[in-house]
């Protein structure tokens, strides 16, 4: 005989309209679930997305489907695959069966489930089940043998034991499926089992009962299955299961303009939740308490009180409990939906570095940093802030530098220089250097500046400055989130530029770099040719490539570099600075956090510009100069961003290695190695 | 309460001074005013007292480069009305500059039993404070200067103040309205108010100016000659043992002249 699927086997016709009649229940459920969700999404402020239909597949796809980011760690990757994979198959191949038994069976009179289709078939959800079991084994022990620190979670934006329950009812719903496909095969002995090998070795377990006790454990199990199924189906929209289709939702309407550009602020921030846009909404309820986002978190590895995975389930939480009702004339009723204060605390918003690590990591493509500068934003517009942020701000207005000093000492620098550098607004340039403040002003940047130029004149670059025309660029005034204050800067630059001749501009600072590139639309105000910037290390790298820069003198020294994160992981400027070590015979030994798992210097964000209120486990610069330490042997830590050096110089006497590793800007380096 | 501020405008010292080649003056071209220090603090402290009693703060300023910035930020603050008095104030000192300031109160009939006056303390261009105290005796109010706290009872019509003297001593005052405070620090700093509040405020709000024709007899002060700190000696490093050092140091003493 021909092997077919036996649908319904030993199963009485009540239990088979109850299926039906409970299957249907689950799926209502869950639409009205699902709906619940989608309403809340819509409560946010509108956010216009560009349609980018082919990134937003491919976005789907590196997500959902080959899930690149989960993967990237591989214990937790492996498993999410077997189990996401497995329970995929499964559910296609429950489809195939409900099509083979409900359509063609059920009016056309015949099943294709049968022959060798269905043995293969048989086969094929066998190993996947198989493999769905496994996952869930590994997932369990590590987080209930090994528990990883990111994984406890102290908000549950559902509630508590979700996690297990997840794991719990898929093993049930996997390994009460095989105990049914046993039984059955025990009754029934087809010659064909060992194609349903898992459940074939069940049955040799089951072989010495008597036939009546075989069949009624398999209406019992069967039941037991068919229940622990629709309750699943149930539940996903009350359970963090939901992220199968918050989280690919989110994928699709992931933000496809440019990472380093922040959105304008809405008129005050964000102070209730409804001010977050939909799509930030979606993000916080596609949040998985993964944890990714924690641990690579600079301001919780040095304790402060922010860690963006509880931000983000706050947030969460306060979402979930909302009710959309609640919502008159476009605002929340008196109160409703607040997050400041009780829910976010201002200490932990302050603690950001925006160095976008977390958003990195973050397998379901959550934006942390801008959640968080959105609530900022409120805090600045009340006038809450630091004493040292209020001070900087008001000299930034004033000044337009961050140091308080007179914008004619801004090139004060180059004075003491064996030549005069050109006056961009003066003479035409081709290269507009943008040295922003902590390179023109910060004494410890002085000689650093030099070297840059009198590396650029070497090259013989047509090269020329804005002098007290240039005022500090707002990258991160924008992010302490005063956006009145980056227009008012932006502004008096465009003005300007507008006043100068030159086609391309080169910064120092990555911070300002990011903005500049991203953020002032440099080639919007009607000119024809696209402005082009360019870090300073591109710069080099193009010089030293053109030959326009000859190496000297290799330098044979072993050392490190560390990636600026407005550099690398804004920007994704990563092998510039690399290749200009290895052109001046520079051994670069990487350190464990490189490229986009860079680790912050803790300035970035206005951070530099405040002051740790309560005692820090370690700042993130002492952590870091003690990660290139044990690299055993390197002489030089290489750094490509001025704030890196004030940074990791104070870092390097705080740790006592001032003796072992000296921090050096690329371009002290690279003036070695070119000087006659 | 009537709560009225009066701020003006000094010398920005971030910026290089420079002597005009009249030699009694400091040179425009290089000069950058700003609102006077204790002033917004001034502000400040009007701002709190209106919060916490209730009333009005008027601004009062004289006209000078950049004063329409400063006068913008404390409406954004929350003063309710501004007042610039127009002329050529460049060279007026303390004493003038009180004798305006009353001159304009007293003929505007602005003050009520109500009326509190506040100005900074000090300011750059004043280091003794001179102002508050000119302007009390126009006026003929009582008056306080280097006031920290400041707390109004209704009930009274009138004030509770602190005040600071020199040796860390401070003293608290009742002081009845209208009075006259000179403000060294409020009860909290400055606030800030974001950029766009100040530029909102540059568009809606409106500067009462008021054009000031009479003459006055001085200036103030008549200053004969300005000029550059002369640059002092350098230090020495004495070193060696204590004895060593002592013996140095009886030296240079006598080679001083000084025992």
């Amino acid at each position: 005989m021909e092997p077919v699927r036996p649908t319904f086997w030993n199963i009485p016709h009540w239990l088979e309209i109850l299926q039906y009649a409970l299957g249907f229940l689950s799926i209502i459920i869950f639409t009205v679930g699902f709906i619940r969700h989608t309403k809340k999404w819509r409560i946010g402020r509108p956010e216009k997305i560009l349609l980018s239909l082919w990134q937003r597949i491919k976005s789907l796809f590196n997500g959902a489907i080959i899930q690149k980011r989960i993967i990237s760690e591989f214990i937790p990757g492996i498993f999410h695959l077997t189990i996401f994979y497995g329970m995929f198959i499964l559910l296609i191949g429950t489809i195939i069966a409900t099509v083979d038994w409900d359509v063609t069976h059920l009016f056309f009179g015949f099943q294709f489930l049968k022959g060798d289709f269905y043995l293969y078939y048989e086969l094929f959800l066998d190993i996947f089940g198989i493999l769905l079991i496994v996952g869930i084994i590994i997932a369990l022990i590590r987080r209930y043998i090994f528990r990883p620190e990111k994984l406890k979670t102290i908000i549950k934006p559902t509630f508590s034991w979700d996690s297990f329950y997840l794991l719990g009812i898929l093993f049930l719903i996997a390994s009460t499926g095989f105990v049914v496909e046993g039984l059955r095969l025990s009754v029934q002995n087809p010659y064909w089992k060992h194609w349903a090998p898992i459940g074939n070795e069940l049955s040799k377990l089951f072989a010495s009962m008597p036939l009546s006790t075989l069949q009624d454990l398999h209406v019992g199990f069967w039941t037991t299955h068919m229940l622990l199924s629709f309750l699943f189906i149930a539940s996903i929209p009350f359970t963090k299961a939901f992220h199968i289709f918050s989280a690919s939702v989110n994928m699709i309407f992931k933000d496809t303009s440019k990472i380093g550009s922040l959105s304008p602020a809405n008129e005050s921030g964000v102070e209730k939740i409804t001010e977050f846009t939909w799509r930030q909404l979606l993000q916080l309820d596609s949040c998985i308490w993964c944890g990714r986002c924690q641990e690579a978190c600079p301001a919780y590895n040095s304790g402060t009180p922010l860690s963006p995975k509880n931000l983000v389930l706050k947030l969460e939480k306060v979402l979930i409990s909302f009710n959309p009702k609640k919502i008159s004339n476009g605002s929340p009723s008196n109160g409703e939906g607040k997050v400041h204060g009780e829910i976010i605390s201002d200490a932990e918003l302050w603690a950001c570095t925006t160095c976008r690590a977390c958003e990195e990591m973050c397998p379901v493509f959550i934006e942390h940093p801008k959640l968080i500068v959105d609530m900022r934003r409120f805090l600045i517009n009340q006038g809450i802030m630091d004493q040292t942020v209020q001070d900087v701000l008001q000299k930034l207005q004033r000044y337009g530098n961050s140091f308080g000093q007179s914008e004619r000492n801004r090139a004060k620098w180059a004075s003491s220089l064996e030549f005069k550098i050109k006056d961009a607004r003066k003479e035409e340039v081709e290269y507009l250097w943008f040295t922003g403040d902590y390179a023109a002003y910060d004494a410890r940047m002085e000689s650093i500046t030099q070297k840059t130029a009198m590396i650029f004149q070497r090259a013989g670059l047509d090269f020329g400055i804005l002098y007290e025309g240039e005022k500090n660029s707002g990258n991160d005034v924008r992010r302490i989130g005063e956006e009145g204050l980056f227009e008012f800067l932006k502004e008096k630059n465009q003005l300007s530029f507008g006043k100068a001749k030159f086609r391309k501009i080169v910064t120092t600072d990555p911070h300002t770099y990011n903005t500049l590139k991203n953020e002032y639309w440099l080639n919007g105000n009607g000119a024809n040719e696209k402005i082009e910037v360019l870090h300073y290390t591109e710069l080099i790298e193009k010089l030293i490539k053109e030959k326009k820069l000859t190496i000297n003198k290799k330098l044979n020294i072993e050392a490190t570099y560390h990636d600026p994160c407005y550099l690398g992981r804004y920007n994704g400027i990563y092998d510039p600075p690399r290749n200009i070590l290895k052109a001046i015979g520079v051994k670069l030994k990487e350190m464990p956090r490189n490229r986009r798992k860079s680790y912050c210097c803790g300035a970035g964000g206005g951070r530099i510009w405040m002051e740790d209120k309560t005692p820090v486990k370690e700042r993130p610069a002492e952590n870091r100069i003690r990660e290139a330490v044990s690299l055993n042997n390197i002489s030089t830590f290489v750094v490509a961003c001025p704030k890196d050096i004030a940074m990791f110089q104070d870092a390097v006497k705080t740790t006592g290695y001032e003796a072992k590793l000296s921090v050096k800007d690329i371009a002290e380096l690279v003036w070695d190695s070119i000087e006659q | 309460m009537n709560l009225i501020v009066f701020l003006k405008m000094v010398p920005d010292t971030v910026e290089e001074l420079k002597i005009a080649s009249d030699g009694k003056t400091l040179d425009p071209d290089w000069l950058r005013m700003k609102a006077n220090e204790n002033d917004e603090h001034a502000v400040e402290e009007a701002v709190i007292l209106k919060e916490k009693y209730g009333g009005t703060v008027t601004l009062v300023t004289l006209d000078a480069p950049e004063v329409d910035e400063a006068i913008y930020t404390a409406l954004a603050k929350g003063c309710d009305k501004a007042v610039k008095i127009l002329g050529d104030w460049q060279n007026f000192t303390s004493p003038a500059i009180a004798e305006v300031f009353a001159k304009y109160l007293k003929e505007n009939n602005l003050i009520d039993s109500k009326t509190l006056i506040l100005t900074g303390s000090q300011a750059t261009d004043d280091i003794e404070g001179e102002l508050v105290y000119y302007l009390g005796e126009y006026l003929e109010l009582p008056v306080y200067g280097v006031v920290t706290y400041v707390q109004y009872n209704e009930n009274k019509n009138n004030i509770l103040i602190r005040k600071e003297f020199s040796g860390g001593l401070r003293g608290e005052f009742e002081v009845e309205l209208p009075a006259v405070l000179g403000i060294q620090a409020a009860e909290n700093p400055p606030r800030y108010v974001p950029i766009a509040k100040i530029r909102a405020m540059m568009k809606s709000a409106n500067i009462e100016e008021l054009e000031f024709t009479q003459d006055f007899a001085s200036k103030g002060i008549e200053i004969e000659k300005l000029y550059e700190p002369e640059v002092a000696g350098k230090a020495v490093m004495l070193e060696g043992n204590p004895e060593e050092i002592a013996t140095k140091i009886v030296e240079i003493l006598t080679d001083k002249g000084l025992i």
